[in-house]
């Protein structure tokens, strides 16, 4: 036989059945049906919160600190020929006692952007500067930070905005340093101009005349103050990232200005010529999939990690197991609808006893029995998974505009709770089609093996 | 091989079990039909006359003996292999028409054809110049129900000759059918037979129009082979 005609008999002898058909491939509709809708909202929650971090990119970042002080995270032994390369190069240094030291510098950025996969590398930097805003002056540290940290949502604005990567002069400030500055409401801090006035040690002539010759009681150090303009453009709510620092400005307005950086005590031992340390340093993919092999290169250098990507696999087991148990609900229906497609393909079959002995007498083999009622099974499959999948469409679109109806109400963003990804809409019909196949297997086996003599007899 | 023996049995035997009780319905029948005849059997109910158009046929499988088609061994065919023999080599005719109720005229007649792959097209083609022949042009879209008997069992007649085959095995063809209509349904059948020099088997309770049809009546009873007698 060829396909046309098992396509053929299958629908004409289905049609001719229609109540019984439909009726049938309604149960195949629900249950595909409710098995892609459970399916879809999984996929869509963990589309929404995969977007969330897409979206602000931090999956791409690692952040990277020095080994911990006491060095339980120094370097192997370099009898390790591989190690004692690595401890040879520019990144590793020997510090008094001899152990070798992974340090965060400039060379380290260097070295850092270097490795493939590596879309930047920036520092995460502090200093020490006054800020003043017409008569009042205070002092904090200054955090270097990147706009599209700020947008990753880990610093919730309380007035204004997150800097854009084009405002080299914009400055968010924290709402407590706000009240410090005297100026008010956190409302009224956007748009003031600020002066940041920072220090740098100066070893110029004049500077080093007055640490050897202190007059009126001023600071013999040999430090120079410098004066840059900023416009405040967002108030953090609260103060971010330990709450070490109350102002915050972009990588390129700090690479213009002079000014002492440090993070930690430390660094002011450090010897001249060295470079600058700083206490991290976020080394940031081209995507996501280059983290995990950037992550376990930077920790062989012997550096601390994190990266966002560890929390997320940890959230992608609860997404598994939410997956688990949506599809678990799900395969009830399943279960019922194929029960249904035995019971009419059992009745079809008994209906239809005699043609099958017919069917054999004018020359069909077991085979073209077994699968001109398998095609009728796989039929009511296809139709059940495709009018399932619409009726999934229907019932997820009416959920989602319920949903939004109500979040929209209380100030969420509007969001689409579901996801319908291709392989899903795919898969869905598919599955319907094979689980059909297997619920037909039996009675169509039975089809099959009718004895034709008896058939043929038979009223 | 010769036109002696084109349909051979030797010492073809069908036991059926009920439980612990065997029932022999063939014993030991040993015959030997030339190309082209048309032979007669006829036998009281239970005399195993069916059951001798069953294997012959390829819808069932001896308990002993041997079948012969044509020199091939039919009873050591496989179940797909006998599917094919019915397909290619035997028509059947049965007492109850056996016809596909949901299907028209046409595409009873047709129905065969889809087992052996033959185009759509070619199919319907192929069933209306066969139900022209035996008559029934002008009820090709008809439903058995919508059928006389006699017509039924032409559709039939035409079902079983559209692939063609060399032997016709008709069990009780006019069985239902009343006298007149018996007779035509006998001309039709004879004429295939001196026509188209098919092999014709035919089971007939009415000895009568048996005869006058018939090359040889063989004469069965339970199970065996009592008389051959061959008239013309």
């Amino acid at each position: 036989m060829r396909i046309s005609d098992y396509i053929e008999v299958a629908g004409s002898n289905l049609w001719k059945r229609k109540l019984r058909t439909i009726l049938t491939t309604v149960g195949v509709v629900i249950g595909i049906g409710a098995l892609v809708c459970m399916f879809a909202f999984g996929q869509g929650v963990q589309r929404n919160i995969t977007d969330q971090f897409n979206k602000v990119d931090v999956l791409n970042n690692i952040v990277v600190s020095p080994p911990r002080q006491d060095g339980r995270r120094r370097l192997r032994d370099s009898d390790d020929p591989d190690d004692s390369a690595r401890a040879a190069g520019p990144v590793a240094v020997a510090d008094a006692n001899g152990a070798t030291r992974a340090k965060l510098d400039a060379r380290f950025l260097e070295e850092a952007r270097k490795i493939p996969g590596v879309e930047t590398v920036f520092p995460e930097l502090r200093f020490p500067a006054q800020i003043r805003v017409g008569a009042k002056e205070r002092f904090t540290l200054v955090q270097v930070l990147s706009a599209d940290i700020c947008r990753s949502g880990s610093m919730p604005m309380r007035a204004g905005r997150c800097y854009d990567a084009n405002e080299p002069n914009a400055l968010m400030v924290s709402e407590t340093f706000v009240h410090r500055l005297g100026i008010g409401g956190p409302q009224d801090a956007i748009g003031r101009e600020v002066e940041v006035v920072t220090l740098s040690l100066d070893f110029g002539l004049r500077s080093l005349m007055r640490m050897a010759f202190p007059q009126e009681g001023k600071m013999g150090l040999p430090v120079a103050r410098s004066s840059y303009r900023f416009k405040i453009v967002g108030v953090a709510e609260r103060m971010p990232f330990g709450g070490m620092s109350d102002a915050y400005v972009q990588p390129e307005a700090a690479d213009g200005m002079r000014k002492l950086a440090f993070t930690n005590i430390w660094d002011l031992y450090q010897e001249p010529g060295e470079g600058a340390n700083y206490s991290s340093v976020t080394v940031k993919a081209k995507s996501p999939a280059d983290v995990p092999a950037i992550k376990k290169e930077l920790e062989s250098r012997g550096y601390n990690t994190f990266t966002l990507m560890d929390q997320f696999d940890q959230m992608r087991i609860g997404f598994l197991i939410m997956d688990m148990f949506l599809l678990a609900v799900g395969m009830i229906g399943i279960t019922v609808a194929s029960l249904g497609i035995v019971n009419t393909m059992v009745m079809s079959i008994l209906e239809r006893y005699r043609e099958i002995g017919i069917m054999k007498a004018v020359g069909a083999t077991d085979g073209d029995v077994q699968r001109i009622f398998l095609f009728e099974s796989g039929a009511i499959g296809l139709l059940g998974g495709m009018f399932g999948l619409a009726l999934a469409g229907s019932v997820a679109f009416v959920i989602n505009e319920v949903i939004n109806a109500i979040m929209v109400r209380q100030h969420a963003p509007r969001m689409a709770y579901f996801s319908f990804p291709w392989w899903l809409c795919l898969g869905a019909i598919l599955f319907s089609v094979l689980v059909s196949l297997l619920a037909g297997l039996y009675p169509t086996g039975r089809a099959a093996r009718v004895d034709p003599v008896v058939a043929l007899r038979h009223d | 091989m010769s036109d002696d023996g084109f349909i051979e049995t030797a010492g073809l035997s069908k036991v059926y079990a009920f439980g612990e009780v065997e029932v022999a319905a063939l014993r030991d029948v040993t015959l030997s039909i030339p190309r082209g005849r048309l032979v007669g059997i006829t036998g009281a109910s239970g005399s195993g006359k069916s059951t001798l158009m069953n294997l012959l046929g390829g819808l069932d499988t001896p308990s002993a003996g041997t079948i012969r088609v044509d020199g091939r061994l039919i009873s050591d065919l496989n179940k797909r292999e006998l599917a094919l023999y019915r397909r290619d080599t035997i028509g059947m005719i049965f007492q109850s028409f056996n016809l596909v109720g949901a299907y028209t005229a046409l595409e009873n007649v047709a129905f065969p054809l889809l087992f052996a792959g033959v185009a759509k097209k070619r199919r319907r083609e192929r069933a209306a110049e066969i139900l022209k022949a035996v008559g029934l042009e002008g009820r090709m879209h008809h439903r058995p129900t919508e059928l006389s008997g006699g017509e039924q069992q032409r559709v039939a007649i035409a079902r079983a000759l559209v692939n063609e085959p060399r032997i016709l095995l008709a069990d009780e063809p006019t069985g239902n059918l009343d006298s007149k209509t018996s007779r035509q349904i006998m001309e039709i059948l004879a004429d295939l037979n001196r026509s188209r020099g098919l092999t014709l088997i035919m089971i007939s309770h009415e000895q009568a129009l048996l005869r006058e049809f018939s090359n040889e009546v063989i004469s069965l009873q339970d199970g065996a082979v009592v008389t051959r007698e061959a008239l013309r």
